[in-house]
């Protein structure tokens, strides 16, 4: 990388008592993650990396040209992550756009393999993120349907648990219509609570308390504490710092595929704002 | 966050990345004493048939859904899922049937042979692209969920045939009136009309095998789904959907293979099911064949299917 981040490196004094390889921590685990490396296949892509890209002149774009940009590019989402969580802990993730918060949930969740590394788990997680649209063609009926079978409920425990989902999720007689005309915060309510009605061991939450009003985030985690107590492990990943400190216990901080913090809510994201302002400062300055 | 821009001197700090990571005997001890299981394994072949059986009502419902939305956005609604083919299956008659005669050499009711031919290549079509198009047009659904992901190509199958249902009948009536035309030779309505059923379910056991093999190739290669429609087009004029393979490709040496290959065999079984063809008698080889291939396909599928379990939703 750029001399700055290696200046950092010498100067961070953190750095230093991390040896290479750890011991995993011995308490009761739910996830272990090793040394995780996860790449996309990107086709057609000409620029790698995140952010957005550089302006170009139409000669500098000419001159670029030939044979430099292959079909397939490899992105690095994820370079090399390793924690371990135990039961019971609501573990926040907070990062930049881009920084492979959400690949890291979906490596996590099995749903996107490894390029290399391992991840172990105590049972199946769920994950839900508000990207996650399950069919939007069909009504919201058909879709807790698909939904909740999906996540491995039997068609009796999906019918035992509709009603609980639909009043969950606020939706009331839009249950019919298809998802597709749903305002955004209701599809995130609904895939909350479709996903939330198993009950996992293990549940991933991907920015869908952001959709929700302020009633819906206290009923969320009120629901999140349940799994929790239920000797589940929850994550949250959102950008909102006030969410993360209201309901984790733990904060990982990813950046650029990395783990760079982790540890208590309060210190890390007392850190990741004076960051954020830095940057915020930064980009005033630009303009 | 590039490179570009931590390079400038005003650039926001991060702290070093935590160069951590387990050593791997403690981690197997760890995985053991806590009773985890490592994600993204392939789950071995025993098992995972178990849990496809588990989820056969997921399987079901997926299937319908698919089925309804798939005409949903038209006025007409679920009606052309009957018209499409019958339009499909015009166009044929009157093309083949009619104006180029083709569809007439050594058949006596045209309008049902051509009928029942595009009606049954129609679904096994459909069928290969439903498949093919499984893994990476839900990759929504892959990618939050964790299921077998051959869930998805029976779904994908199972859909064409929910469609293909009322689509049968109306293959029935139309054969069975075309028999009144003056043109053309009757049509009866007898016992063998029931073995329309297993030939039906013969080349569904055979479309799932094949959208298997389609599902695991595209998803890896996704060059190849522009590759399908033109197979596709190859194997409709190699399986006598609008003519007599028998009279115009029986006379070379390999005409054989052209009228044993699976797709034929099964049209052969649906027409002489249905159809008083003298050209298409009830034939004991090709029941056994018809059962073979599906078989043969089936098995064959889920098991390559299966083996790139662990590759599905990587992109």
């Amino acid at each position: 990388m750029t001399d700055i981040e290696e200046v950092d490196f010498e100067v961070d004094p953190e750095d230093l008592d991390n040896s290479p390889v750890v011991r995993v921590p011995s308490d009761e685990l739910s996830l272990l993650v090793n040394d995780l490396h996860v790449s996309y296949r990107v086709f057609g892509a000409k620029k790698v990396g995140h952010g957005p890209g550089r302006k170009q002149g139409p000669l500098a774009k000419l001159l670029r040209r030939g044979g430099r940009a292959p079909a397939i590019r490899e992105v690095k989402a994820i370079r090399g992550i390793s924690f371990a969580a135990r039961h019971g802990e609501a573990i926040g993730i907070i990062g930049v756009n881009g920084s492979g918060k959400s690949t890291l949930l979906r490596a996590i969740a099995g749903l996107i393999p490894p390029a290399s590394g391992t991840v172990h788990v105590a049972s199946n997680p769920a994950l839900l993120g508000v990207n996650a649209v399950l069919m939007k063609d069909l009504s919201g009926e058909r879709n807790i349907m698909i939904g909740a079978l999906a996540l491995g409920l039997t068609p009796k425990q999906v019918q035992e648990r509709y009603q609980e989902i639909v009043d969950f999720a606020e939706i009331g007689d839009f249950v019919n219509l298809p998802m597709k005309s749903y305002s955004s915060g209701m599809g995130g309510r609904l895939r909350f609570a479709i996903s939330a009605s198993a009950v996992p061991d293990i549940l991933m939450i991907d920015e869908a308390l952001a959709t929700g009003d302020a009633g819906f985030r206290a009923k969320s985690k009120a629901r999140m504490d349940e799994i929790r107590q239920a000797a589940g492990t929850v994550f949250l990943v959102s950008h909102s710092l006030a969410t993360i400190q209201s309901m984790c216990t733990r904060v990982l901080w990813v950046h650029d595929g990395q783990l760079v913090m982790d540890g208590e809510p309060k210190e890390v994201c007392a850190r990741y704002k004076t960051f954020v302002q830095e940057k915020k400062k930064r980009a005033k300055t630009l303009h | 966050m590039t490179v570009g821009e931590a390079g400038s001197a005003a650039a926001p700090e991060v702290p070093a990345p935590l160069e951590r990571v387990f050593d791997q005997a403690s981690v197997d001890r760890a995985a053991r004493e806590n009773g985890l299981d490592q994600v993204g394994v392939r789950p071995r072949l025993v098992p995972y048939l178990k849990d496809l059986w588990t989820r056969r009502a997921f399987i079901k419902v997926l299937a319908i859904s698919k089925a309804y939305a798939e005409n949903q956005n038209t006025y007409l609604g679920q009606l052309w899922a009957l018209f499409s083919p019958i339009l499909n299956a015009t166009v044929y008659v009157i093309i083949f049937g009619f104006i180029l005669k083709v569809g007439r050499e050594g058949i006596e009711n045209t309008i049902a042979f051509i009928v029942v031919g595009v009606f049954m290549f129609r679904f096994f079509e459909r069928s290969v692209m439903a498949g093919a198009h499984s893994v990476n047009k839900n990759m929504n659904l892959v990618r939050s969920v964790q299921f077998p992901r051959a869930v998805l190509p029976i779904a994908g199958v199972l859909a064409e045939l929910t469609v293909l249902g009322p689509a049968l009948v109306v293959m029935c009536v139309i054969s069975y009136f075309s028999g009144f035309l003056p043109i053309a030779g009757t049509v009866t309505i007898d016992a063998y009309w029931l073995l329309l059923f297993p030939a039906v379910g013969l080349m569904w056991i055979f479309s799932t095998g094949c959208a298997f093999l389609v599902a695991r190739w595209v998803a890896i290669t996704p060059d190849l789904d522009n590759l399908l429609p033109h197979i596709m087009r190859v194997l409709m004029y190699s399986s006598g959907v609008i003519f007599s393979i028998d009279r115009y490709l029986g006379q070379f040496s390999w005409g054989w293979i052209v009228e044993y290959q699976p797709v034929a065999v099964y049209l052969y079984l649906v027409r002489s099911a249905l159809l008083n063809e003298p050209a298409y008698p009830p034939d004991g080889t090709m029941w056994l064949l018809g059962v073979g291939w599906a078989a043969v396909f089936a098995l064959v599928g889920f098991v390559v299917f299966w083996r790139g379990e662990e590759r599905y939703g990587r992109d």
